[in-house]
């Protein structure tokens, strides 16, 4: 396990270099002077050249890479230019909510996902295979804000069972928490369970299909126990790689879901910094979640080689 | 003399595949509703002056937020716009986004892919660990940074949604080019004498397209999809011009009066990318009958 682990690491080091220089490339793409786009018309000539320089935009390009990247390296991603904090402030006033929002979801797209997938595939062609395979459908072209827009007006604004947006922390106030992120998190869920289920429907098949359930069927073995201690730890491999893949979609959803459920989390961040034009922070933030998404895919690169020991000794 | 001999037998048996695969898509149980909505959702998007009842942008302060009746079939919004025809302008920037974008990455990412995959060594190196850098940013986070910067409307969103598909399209490319360059037609083009040029255009290529159709054609449902959360975001289309992701915004805070304006966007969306991914599966079994789920 060990040399694995080095070798991806070590082959994330080239991307990590391009990503730096991509999100350093973002703000000079901007059409025109960075600082105007920033800044109103109306402020001072003067405040403006104290800012260009603060960020180095006087200088040749090669040299604010540098600099960029020296600082970078000492952990300092630069100030918001909104409200003057380093982004490393401003992400890790954010960054609970967002981690909360993601682990409800994961959970409840795990307890949808397995038992439907699971029976979808078990009874292939019954009516509880078609309801499955439709909701996976639905799932999957249903956009989050559309979801978030119908859990609202059924559970928020008819029914009044649940609170459609603000946050409370649950873990200083666990009732009112869990209810102020319920809405959200059954949004995000929803849509990773759609993923989840299609995909460990047809692994479940697949494994269904092979030799080795034959004979455990032929030795007489329970339906449920073929299903469970055969057919379903075999098709779980293609579940986690899917997980993997669907990181990139999670970290999206949620900043779709924490903007419609005013969340304080990091996704409304970027889109709070976005529509300020706070270049600055849109760089820190956009840079921390590429790296914190490079690390997760790593983890999913491992956890993969440690779920099938075949995989490992490549 | 020999050598457009063979090039022209190799490019009819490739036409007339895809013929076949074309007759088997169609074959298949949902294709032809999803067929039909894409046909309903182009018709609507190049007839929309012609099809929309009312004039999109009209205002009419008297009748905001109406109920749905036979002058406005699907209602009117907070400031009396008739929701319908709002919906039908706005199928032209969703259709416009989704099949420009995928354009764009087919293109780019393709040249790139055929740049790496025939170069190899160190030009394959450098395309392949840019795509792997553009492939580490979470799709929507880096459409709404490249948004952010290219401006809002809908060009910018176009492009920054055709960068983040182009890795797909460079990788499959890429893939397609080193199995086919294996291959003995390939080997026997070149004893041939033929240029670098021609062996990719005429043998590659057509060769290699397959799994990029099929990819295109789902990547299509996503960029609508993708479009729609930028312009719900506030980064596509601006006000008042209607796209379907912005009309769901406007009316997210009339859910309790009147949930008709989300509704009949919100109903476009959906059925327009249900029809796109059931053409997309379609044409996927057509092509590659192993790939069936």
């Amino acid at each position: 396990m060990g040399p694995l682990i080095l070798r991806r690491l070590a082959a994330t080091i080239p991307v990590l270099l391009l990503v730096t220089a991509g999100v350093f490339a973002l703000i000079h793409l901007t059409p025109g002077d960075p600082i105007d786009a920033m800044m109103a018309e109306s402020v001072d000539d003067s405040v403006k050249r104290e800012l260009r320089r603060e960020l180095g935009l006087d200088r040749p390009l090669y040299v604010q890479y540098a600099s960029w990247m020296g600082r970078l390296l000492q952990g300092d991603l630069g100030r918001s230019i909104r409200n003057q904090e380093p982004v490393i402030e401003n992400v890790g006033r954010r960054i609970r909510p967002s981690l909360q929002l993601a682990g409800l979801a994961m959970a409840i797209s795990l307890l949808v996902a397995t038992p439907v997938g699971i029976l979808s595939a078990a009874r292939r062609n019954s009516p509880i295979d078609r309801v499955g395979t439709s909701f996976a459908l639905f799932g999957i072209c249903m956009p989050n804000f559309l979801i978030a827009l119908l859990l609202i007006f059924v559970f928020g604004v008819t029914l009044r069972w649940l609170p459609i947006s603000g946050y409370v922390d649950p873990l200083e106030e666990p009732w009112d928490g869990l209810r102020s992120l319920a809405l959200p998190a059954i949004t995000l869920g929803l849509a990773l369970a759609a993923v989840i289920t299609r995909t460990l429907r047809s692994s479940m098949l697949e494994a269904l299909s092979e030799d080795y359930i034959r004979t455990a069927r032929a030795k007489g073995l329970t339906d449920g126990a073929v299903v469970r201690r055969h057919a379903l730890r075999n098709a779980l491999i293609p579940v986690v790689t899917v997980l993997g893949l669907q990181l990139g979609t999670l970290i999206g959803g949620a900043v779709i879901t924490e903007y419609v459920f005013a969340l304080p989390g990091v996704g409304r961040l970027v889109v709070d910094a976005v529509f300020a034009r706070d270049y600055p922070l849109v760089q820190g933030v956009v840079l921390l979640i590429a790296v914190g998404f490079i690390l997760s895919n790593l983890a999913v690169d491992l956890l993969y080689g440690w779920i099938d020991p075949r995989i490992r000794y490549r | 003399m020999t050598a457009t001999v063979i090039a022209r037998v190799a490019g009819r048996t490739v036409r007339d595949r895809r013929w076949d695969t074309l007759r088997r898509a169609a074959a298949t149980r949902l294709a032809p509703f999803g067929a039909a909505v894409l046909l309903v959702a182009i018709g609507a998007a190049l007839l929309a002056p012609v099809v929309a009842p009312h004039d999109p942008l009209k205002q009419d302060l008297n009748h905001t937020l109406g109920r749905p009746d036979r002058i406005h079939p699907l209602g009117t919004d907070n400031v009396g716009r008739d929701v319908l025809s709002r919906v039908i302008w706005g199928t032209r920037v969703s259709l416009v986004a989704g099949f420009g974008s995928v354009v764009i990455a087919v293109v780019v990412g393709g040249v790139l892919g055929l740049a790496a995959g025939y170069a190899g060594g160190r030009v394959d190196n450098l395309i392949m660990r840019v795509m792997d850098a553009v492939l580490s940013f979470p799709p929507l986070v880096l459409a709404l940074a490249l948004g952010a910067v290219l401006g809002a409307g809908l060009i910018g969103v176009v492009i920054a949604l055709g960068v983040v598909y182009t890795p797909t399209f460079a990788r499959l490319m890429r893939g397609q080019v080193l199995a086919i360059t294996a291959r003995e037609y390939v080997d026997a083009a070149r004893a041939l004498g033929l240029p670098g040029w021609r062996i990719a255009w005429s043998h590659v290529l057509p060769n290699a397209t397959a799994p990029i159709v099929v990819q295109a054609s789902l990547s299509v449902a996503f960029a609508i999809l993708a479009e729609a959360s930028l312009s719900f975001l506030g980064l596509g289309v601006q006000p008042p011009g209607a796209s379907w992701g912005s009309m769901i915004n406007a009316g997210r805070g009339y859910l309790q009066q009147a949930p008709w304006i989300v509704f009949g966007p919100g109903a476009a969306l959906f059925v327009t990318v249900v029809g796109l991914n059931f053409v997309g599966d379609a044409i996927r079994d057509a092509l590659d009958p192993r790939l069936r789920v």
